[in-house]
């Protein structure tokens, strides 16, 4: 990590107790008749990357922006790092919006010191941190070339760069794989596991399920402005999962009296009794002498889950 | 409001304006374009003048009225000459030798007093092929001519003070009524008055200009941001009264250094003017002291008020035709002028004073004008209303800046506005 951090950062993720960083209770916005946001809670807490999802209007970037202060709630409340929502602590935040800009004209590094400046950093702290950003995501040729004379991927990195330029406690990324090849979206993976590691809070919006799935610890989804699911990452999947297993074997398990259909791969899909855990069934298969060449409990996809709950699918 | 973040954003806006081309051509480059002007001007007018003071300054004159008082020419070696005002004008008797002497070049003009010049008063002036005819217009030469022939007609008919008044008949001597009923003599004060309306007016213009000027760099600083959705960055870091004030302070900077290259042009010359003046006309220095300061704060108010509306466009040109209202206002001292002038210290006046869009032009014409009718306080309290009303501006300015660059896609009813304002 930059030695030139000012603010006490946050290294210990194992021997501090989690904390909520960002809190909404109870947020409600309007604008004009329309309801962006109804009654929201929830919680990012110290350390993890929190998946906050939901279709296009649904009121992630209206609740991102109260989190941030850039708007205000009509009612509830925000705390950020355990206080009331305070422009001094906004330092120890950064937000990629969606929407993002720059200064075409600006050369690449004085754009950066410029926004690594307006985040409280010294002048020369901030052009270590370009500096050091640049070399990070790859564009340290460019630092003198103007934003504008860059391709949309290398402008995506610079906004992405600009971002964690002051070493944000508080991070957050709305929609960073959008225009970025597979090569940098493994880049911006690999920046996100790092903030995790070294206990840096990461908020990430993002319509990609498949991201939310590899990275996240936690999930909220918001549907209409109202909070739909909110929760353990893997806990929802759980919960939404069918009762399900698939079972690869040479044995014909509907022979076997087990309530199972083969699949077209061979394999078997096993409907599991309300009462038994798939863990608990594999037992009962070994017991029963049931040769089993793999055993995979059916869990649902984040994709799925989405579209249900947004479909109206799933209760 | 965080100083440091203030700056940050004023230091980056001031660069990015006064490195474009556009802000460097209009910057040094108009200043380059009319010294040149001005040069080639003044090059050709001295070469003019230079070609005309080594002209043959001889003139000659026929009487062929026989009226002239010839006890004016002075005998000089055979020739007849009169001397005046750096003229010689040579009395002929031959028209033949003045028409030699024409062509030769060694009078410039010959006046011939026609003979029914009593009945007539024509005076036929013969020029050489070579001389251009409107060329005699420049010289003194045809006025003295008149007098010579005035004087020459009333000699020994009027006595000699009858002549002078008939020459000069009046010199006006002005006066002026006292509150202690003294009738003191004073001076033409036209010059005077001038100067003291000069002197308004032209900060009034230059105030103006530098605020359509500036108006210019803050709604495109404005709109640059809204297009490019940069601004949702800055909010995420710093305030919006601090985007505003450090825009302000960024952008009134690279105008002041513009109007600071022009100023510098004009400098010279109005010292010069000021020094030549000052001998028979009051300078108003105490508008002229109080001027940078109240125009500063007339800047970042009708600036404040710009960004903040310049923010509620969907785009440049919509924000330019919102904030031109601004510049109305700050236009209305100049457009009742006339009733200022003549009234510095009236009713208007006083109350154009403490209205903020009108107080800097107002409060620099009544010093100029009158500084006896204006007290202390009221300049003083004039400032105090301006910085008010600019950190007020700001921070309602800051919520509008707020509002309108969120909202974007529909413009804010001002329901919603006047909600976000409060």
């Amino acid at each position: 990590m930059p030695a030139y951090v000012t603010w006490p950062a946050l290294r210990s993720p194992d021997t501090l107790p989690p904390v909520g960083i960002l809190a909404f209770r109870e947020v409600s916005k309007r604008f004009g008749g329309r309801v962006a946001l109804d009654d929201v809670s929830l919680e990012v807490s110290r350390g993890e990357v929190f998946g906050l999802m939901g279709p296009n209007g649904a009121g992630k970037t209206t609740l991102i922006r109260i989190g941030l202060d850039i708007l205000r709630a009509d009612e509830g409340e925000v705390s950020l790092f355990g206080a009331p929502l305070d422009r001094s602590t906004l330092d120890r935040t950064a937000y990629l919006p969606e929407e993002r800009g720059v200064y075409a004209r600006a050369k690449v590094a004085e754009l950066l010191s410029y926004l690594g400046r307006l985040k409280g950093l010294k002048p020369a702290d901030s052009r270590k941190a370009a500096a050091h950003w640049l070399e990070r995501v790859g564009l340290s040729q460019v630092a003198e070339h103007r934003v504008g004379s860059l391709s949309k991927g290398m402008t995506q990195k610079v906004q992405i760069a600009a971002c964690l330029l002051s070493d944000p406690e508080l991070c957050v990324l709305d929609e960073p794989f959008s225009g970025l090849d597979p090569i940098n979206v493994a880049l911006v993976q690999d920046l996100i596991e790092e903030r995790r590691a070294s206990g840096l809070t990461t908020l990430l919006s993002t319509h990609l399920m498949h991201q939310v799935e590899a990275l996240c610890d936690r999930v909220a989804l918001i549907h209409e402005g109202r909070l739909v699911v909110y929760g353990d990452l893997e806990e929802i999947r759980r919960r939404y999962s069918p009762h399900e297993v698939v079972v690869w074997t040479s044995m014909d398990l509907a022979e076997l009296g087990v309530n199972a259909v083969r699949e077209a791969n061979g394999s078997w899909r096993v409907f599991l009794p309300e009462t038994e855990t798939a863990a608990g069934y594999l037992n009962e298969l070994i017991r029963s002498g049931v040769l089993i060449d793999r055993y995979e409990p059916l869990v649902a996809r984040m994709d799925d889950i989405f579209v249900n709950l947004v479909s109206g699918g799933v209760e | 409001m965080r100083p440091d973040r203030i700056i940050s954003v004023a230091k980056f806006e001031f660069l990015s304006v006064v490195k474009r081309w556009s802000y460097l051509i209009t910057t040094f480059g108009l200043p380059l374009f009319l010294a040149l002007i001005s040069g080639t001007v003044l090059g050709a007018q001295t070469y003019f003048l230079t070609q005309r003071a080594s002209e043959s300054s001889a003139f000659g004159l026929i009487d062929e009225a026989d009226v002239l008082d010839e006890s004016v020419f002075e005998d000089d070696g055979g020739v007849r000459v009169w001397k005046v005002n750096a003229l010689e004008i040579e009395l002929y008797d031959s028209l033949d030798a003045a028409k030699g002497d024409l062509e030769a070049g060694l009078i410039r003009a010959l006046y011939v007093v026609e003979p029914d010049y009593l009945e007539t008063g024509v005076v036929r002036a013969v020029q050489s092929e070579k001389t251009p005819l409107l060329s005699m217009h420049g010289t003194t030469v045809e006025p003295v001519l008149r007098s010579l022939l005035r004087r020459s007609l009333m000699a020994d008919r009027l006595d000699d003070e009858v002549q002078e008044r008939v020459i000069t008949p009046a010199y006006f001597v002005r006066t002026r009524l006292t509150p202690d009923g003294a009738d003191v003599v004073g001076v033409d004060e036209t010059i005077d008055l001038l100067v003291r309306t000069a002197i308004p007016l032209f900060l009034g213009v230059l105030l103006l200009t530098a605020l359509l000027s500036a108006s210019g760099y803050l709604v495109q600083t404005v709109s640059t941001d809204k297009e490019s959705k940069v601004v949702e960055v800055l909010l995420s870091s710093v305030t919006p009264e601090e985007i505003i004030a450090g825009k302000l302070f960024g952008l009134g900077a690279a105008g002041l250094l513009q109007f600071a290259v022009w100023s510098s042009m004009v400098v010279f010359v109005a010292m010069s003017a000021s020094a030549a003046l000052s001998s028979f006309v009051t300078i108003p220095w105490g508008a002229i002291a109080v001027a940078p300061l109240l125009f500063v704060l007339g800047y970042l108010f009708m600036g404040s008020l710009m960004l903040a509306t310049a923010a509620l466009g969907a785009n440049a040109a919509e924000s330019q035709k919102l904030t031109v209202g601004w510049a109305m206002l700050a236009i209305l001292p100049l457009m009742v002028m006339v009733i200022l002038l003549d009234e510095p210290n009236g009713f208007l006046g006083q109350l154009m004073t403490w209205i903020p869009f009108t107080s800097p032009l107002t409060v620099i014409l009544r010093l100029a004008v009158d500084s006896s009718g204006i007290a202390w306080w009221e300049v003083a309290g004039s400032m105090l209303v301006l910085v008010v009303s600019t950190w007020l501006s700001i921070r309602v300015g800051a919520r509008l800046f707020r509002v309108g660059f969120l909202l974007t896609g529909s413009r804010p009813s001002l329901a919603e506005l006047w909600r976000q304002a409060r």
